[in-house]
């Protein structure tokens, strides 16, 4: 007999950490192995609470613990946000269809990332820079609203920069104090020299309005929507295509997506919204 | 497949019974719901002309229930074999479509799969259509073709019943002291009120006859302002999706118990405002246009592109069970207008 769809694996936070000032990763063990594919979404269970989808922001190799990087955005990351280590929760999953990884050897992957939007691409680039030979190379282009808004700050500023094959950029949004870096949207780092379009892959992942207007500059470059990469964010809830919360036209963003090329959801509406 | 005939419904009725709970149709007002059938009560057995006011999803798919027990999962509910007895052509269909979401093989629902294999489906022959049954122009029709185990038709004071399936042959085996043979004479009268019931069906109907399939003419008119239009007649009931049998939409909620906890499943609507919002307040169909349509291009384009079958079965309960007055054949029959408008204008252009 299949299991409930609806049970959720047994877990807990073990460590929690401070990212940014509305931002916190978490990581959780869980009673029962699990496996995940990077761009996978969990649902996580905060006991008598509720549940919510968020991608895992850890390398799908570590399969003793998980991390969850999460904004506090509404009632149930705020109180996910005021927890302790410690804490019991829950996870049903993985769900969905991540980053086809595959597709991208030997080829450039442009990285084009915001805000919280960083989470599911830290599991990328981990997964990536696993195997970094087997890639043309890795380019990340990044942007926060001020320099304290990034997350991951102590391997994005450091030792993520330091390794062969990838080149990192980023920008805020305004900045007081001594950022050397750019300001300005995300876009205004992006250059049509970044990477060899004819052999890339682009990944865009942040904001609406960024992941808009990502999409529409690598276009303008000459990618292809085939070539572009999103990963949607919408109100997954039973995570396998059959509550409805999350769809976009035909499909369901829990079963067939998170991850879509552009070309396959650029016909239906509201899909930045 | 094959035919017996009984003269009287109760003694078919108290068999089964006597094998699972059996619900009726009884009537309430002007509509029919379903009540549990209870053999020693004195009650008169009504044989429904249509569908009930209720769709058939509740025995299925009921509008709350436990989906799940944290963090120490209990053994599933028993579910007791049951009995529908009056189902209707248009309830088969739509449990075609709750068997295409909840019982695909990937993702199994268990708790939907378990009340379906305990579930045994009497329908019967519709013999008066209701001013909102429009399933002749969604490929329906008012008599069962498949998806019952056994089918019951009227005619005149005797009742045919038909088998559709091996648990339906086995029934008519065991408790075949009951029933008499059928005859050529009373099957042909059989079909000739069928064609009647559909003739008239169809006169009810003509205005809604179109000259594309429906998924293409609501997949080609997505863009149309008839949505927002026809939105300003809708007040946010919900009511159109409650009652509709291949509505399938749910919400999973927790709840905190003494020393456990609990997700619950419960109905949820897609014309709700928040039903698609993300933490945050981000909304995609925060406009009530932008849901109307929503809810169309999924029964009509969506789910015929992804199942290959409508996901509307033309039952009619949504025109009878809102507040508002959005009217499904309405929006529908304006959009082949819309559509013909657009076909006739990109003629012209080519001329």
């Amino acid at each position: 007999m299949n299991r409930n769809l609806y049970q959720p694996i047994n877990g807990g936070i073990v460590d929690i950490i401070d990212e940014s000032p509305t931002i916190k990763s978490f990581v959780v063990v869980l009673e029962e192995t699990f496996k995940f594919e990077t761009g996978q979404f969990v649902e996580l269970t905060l006991p008598g609470v509720g549940e919510a989808p968020f991608t895992p922001s850890s390398s799908p190799y570590d399969t003793k613990k998980m991390e969850i990087t999460i904004m506090k955005a509404g009632k149930m990351t705020a109180l996910l946000h005021d927890c302790e280590k410690g804490q019991k929760i829950g996870i049903r999953g993985p769900y969905g269809k991540g980053y086809p990884v595959e597709d991208f050897v030997g080829k450039d992957v442009y990285i084009i990332g915001g805000g919280v939007g960083l989470a599911p691409i830290r599991s990328l680039f981990l997964t990536l820079v696993d195997r970094i030979e087997a890639f043309k190379s890795v380019v990340c282009r990044f942007g926060a609203k001020t320099p304290d808004d990034f997350i991951y700050k102590n391997t994005l500023f450091d030792s993520w920069q330091k390794i062969d094959g990838v080149d990192i950029k980023l920008t805020v949004d305004g900045a007081s104090g001594n950022w050397d870096g750019n300001i300005g949207v995300v876009t205004t780092i992006l250059s049509s020299n970044d990477v060899e379009i004819s052999n890339a892959v682009a990944v865009v992942c942040g904001p609406p309005i960024m992941m808009k207007f990502g999409t529409l500059k690598l276009l303008e470059f000459g990618f292809s929507p085939e070539q572009i990469y999103l990963s949607m964010e919408k109100n997954m809830s039973c995570g396998v295509g059959k509550c409805g919360h999350c769809m976009v036209g035909k499909y369901y963003v829990c079963k067939d997506g998170p991850v879509f090329t552009y070309d396959e959801v650029k016909g239906y509406p509201n899909i930045w919204d | 497949m094959q035919t017996v005939l009984i003269s009287e419904l109760k003694p078919f009725l108290d068999a089964l019974a006597e094998e699972m709970d059996l619900y009726v149709p009884k009537k309430s007002g002007e509509h029919y719901v379903y009540n549990r059938y209870d053999s020693s009560a004195n009650v008169q057995i009504e044989f429904n002309n249509i569908r009930t006011c209720m769709p058939v999803k509740e025995f299925l798919f009921p509008l709350r229930e436990l989906a799940a027990v944290y963090p120490q999962p209990i053994e599933p509910k028993e579910i007791r074999p049951f009995a529908v007895f009056g189902l209707k052509y248009c309830d088969l269909r739509s449990i075609e479509v709750l068997d295409r979401v909840f019982a695909e093989d990937e993702f199994e629902d268990l708790l939907y799969v378990t009340r379906r294999k305990n579930m045994f489906i009497i329908s019967s022959d519709c013999s008066e259509p209701a001013e909102s049954c429009f399933c002749d122009v969604l490929g329906g029709k008012p008599f069962a073709q498949a998806g019952f185990d056994l089918n019951v038709s009227q005619v005149k004071n005797q009742y045919i019943i038909e088998t559709g399936s091996q648990r339906g042959e086995e029934f008519i085996e065991k408790h075949s002291s009951l029933f008499t043979e059928t005859t050529e004479a009373i099957l042909a009268d059989r079909d000739k009120n069928r064609i009647e019931t559909q003739n008239q069906l169809e006169q009810n109907n003509t205005n809604l006859k179109f000259d594309v399939p429906v998924n293409e003419m609501v997949e080609k008119t997505q863009d149309s302002d008839v949505y927002d239009e026809e939105a300003k007649t809708c007040v946010e009931c919900q009511g159109c999706t409650r009652v509709c049998p291949t509505c399938h939409c749910f919400y999973l909620y927790d709840t905190k118990q003494e020393d456990y906890f609990t997700k619950m499943k419960m109905w949820d609507s897609c014309m709700r405002i928040a039903y698609a919002e993300v933490a945050g307040g981000t909304n995609p169909r925060k406009a009530l246009g932008n849901r109307l349509r929503h809810r169309f291009m999924h029964k009509f384009s969506y789910f015929f592109e992804r199942y290959g079958i409508d996901m509307c079965v033309g039952c009619g309960r949504c025109v009878d069970g809102e507040a508002g007055d959005v009217d499904i054949r309405r929006v529908l029959k304006r959009l082949s207008e819309e559509l013909k408008g657009k076909d006739n204008r990109r003629a012209e252009t080519a001329k």
